[in-house]
Parts: C-alpha cells; sequence; structure tokens
C-alpha cells in the first residue's frame, strides 16, 4: 500500500459555490441562495457534492497522468459549507487486472480540517 | 405525494438523449471554479506535449455535459417529481472508456436504473452512456440521487 501526496485545498468561499454553479450548470440554489438553503433546514447554503469530487479529481491528477484513470466512483458522506479547508489524501491499494489491463486500485479520502468525513470513494489506473 | 412504485417508474421514465460539444473555454472555466490548476487543461501546446490530442476534459467534466446539455436540475426535479428542497447527491461513478476532447461533440444516452425507498430515503440511479460523434463509447456515467423523506421546514 502506497500513501499519495495530500493535496490541501484553500478555504472554500461562497462566491466559489457561485462560480462553480455556473461552471458545471446545477444551479439547485440550495448551493447558492442562503435563504433557500435555510429554508431547506441546511442552515444556509451547502456546497455542491461534485465540487468537492472535483477537487478529488485534481488531486488524482497529481497522482496520476489524465489519460490513466479508468475508474472514479465516490459516496458523499457529510455536508460542506463555505469557511471550511478541505484536504484530499490518497492511497494504493493493490495492483488489479480489469478487462486485460493492468491497473493499480487506490481509494481518495476528502476531510475537513477536523478530521470530518466528506467524501470517499475508489479508483483505477492504467499502470 | 406519489404513490411510489418503483418497477413502474422505471419501466415509465423515458429520459430523451442529447448532444454536446466540448470547448476549451468551457473546460477552463470548469477546472478553474474547482481551482485545479493542472496545465493541461489551460494550455493546448502542453497538453499535446504531454500526450493529449487537444485539452482533455477533467474527471468530472461530465457533470457539466449533463447539467448544460439537456439534464438540468430543474429537468430531474421534474423528471422525477422531486421536492427540491429535499434532494442530495449521495454518489457518482466514472468509468473512462475512451478519451474526450475539446472539439469532440458527445451525445449522452440516459436510462434510469432503479429508484427504491429505503428508511424514508428515495434513493434514483441514473445512468447514462457517452458515445462519440463515430458512435464509439467513451464514458459511462451513474449518478445516485436522494431524496430525502420526513418533514423539512
Amino acid at each position: 500500500m502506497t500513501e499519495l501526496k495530500a493535496l490541501k485545498k484553500p478555504e472554500i468561499t461562497h462566491t466559489q459555490l457561485v462560480r462553480y454553479a455556473g461552471a458545471s450548470g446545477d444551479f439547485n440554489p440550495i448551493h447558492t441562495v442562503v435563504p433557500v438553503g435555510e429554508k431547506a433546514g441546511l442552515g444556509g447554503v451547502i456546497a455542491h457534492g461534485m465540487l468537492i469530487m472535483g477537487m478529488a479529481g485534481e488531486a488524482l491528477g497529481t497522482w496520476f497522468p489524465r489519460k490513466d484513470l479508468r475508474m472514479f466512483k465516490v459516496r458523499f458522506s457529510k455536508m460542506t459549507r463555505p469557511g471550511e479547508k478541505l484536504a484530499i489524501e490518497g492511497k494504493v491499494t493493490k495492483e488489479i487486472v480489469e478487462e486485460g489491463e493492468k491497473r493499480l486500485a487506490g481509494e481518495v479520502f476528502v476531510k475537513n480540517e477536523k478530521g470530518e468525513l466528506k467524501l470517499s470513494g475508489k479508483f483505477q489506473v492504467k499502470i | 405525494m406519489y404513490q411510489f412504485m418503483e418497477s413502474l417508474l422505471v419501466e415509465e421514465i423515458k429520459i430523451e438523449p442529447f448532444s454536446f460539444e466540448i470547448e476549451r473555454g468551457k473546460i477552463k472555466e470548469f477546472v478553474m471554479a474547482i481551482g485545479d490548476p493542472n496545465p493541461i487543461y489551460y494550455d493546448v501546446k502542453t497538453a499535446r506535449k504531454m500526450g493529449y490530442r487537444d485539452i482533455p476534459v477533467p474527471p468530472t467534466f461530465p457533470t457539466a455535459i449533463e447539467m448544460w446539455g439537456g439534464l438540468d436540475f430543474e429537468t430531474l426535479i421534474d423528471l422525477l417529481d422531486l421536492d427540491p428542497l429535499k434532494v442530495l447527491h449521495g454518489g457518482q461513478e466514472y468509468r473512462y472508456i475512451g478519451e474526450l476532447y475539446a472539439g469532440d461533440t458527445v451525445t449522452a444516452f440516459p436510462k434510469l436504473i432503479s429508484a427504491f425507498e429505503k428508511r424514508n430515503l428515495r434513493f434514483f440511479t441514473i445512468g447514462i452512456t457517452y458515445k462519440n460523434s463515430n458512435g464509439e463509447l467513451v464514458l459511462y456515467s451513474e449518478s445516485t440521487i436522494i431524496e430525502r423523506g420526513g418533514s423539512i421546514k
């Protein structure tokens, strides 16, 4: 098992959520409009899960060439709010053969500064 | 509140295919929003030097293809009859089968795969196969959407 170098991201801002909404096309107002987030019982806006997965994808790109990525799968476990600082950790767990190709299989985790898990995922890259 | 009958729902709900032209500018906007500084997404010369045909799509870019291409949040809410304030993204999977670059046009074929209820939560899984303009399968995406039940103020 090989630990990969953790990627530390700057604090998530409200502006970043607005920007990600525009870039991704996900205009669900619970991510951008505070009164809607409050009405939804969330106490304010929450980050798009896909933004957090995007950050995990950024980390994958620092660990492996983009073109070698074959599979990337995540579960979102906890909501993220503006003001939180996230770090992406990863490890390679084993060598596998899938679809006749030798691959590395690994795991990726996104946590905040308190160590709360936001996302856990798995990936496969071609060797 | 509608009657939740999974087999019926999965049978009945048809989602139209849609096409999307991938542009360099859209990719740049997307990685800037994430804060991903990888130069292969910004500079086509660097990308080519690294062995890419053009600017490649970032791993989670298919979400932009879906949202901007036709399967946006409002469409999904209407299609599955969801309460927008109670919808969460539970999980996401991508299988990267072929290569996808700026300049390519992809066609997405979405399908509702499953719908079930568990402990006051409703789970929907949507699978999307993507083909390039030569008709080759390039990507598979699977999203799990959760609708929280119970009383939300």
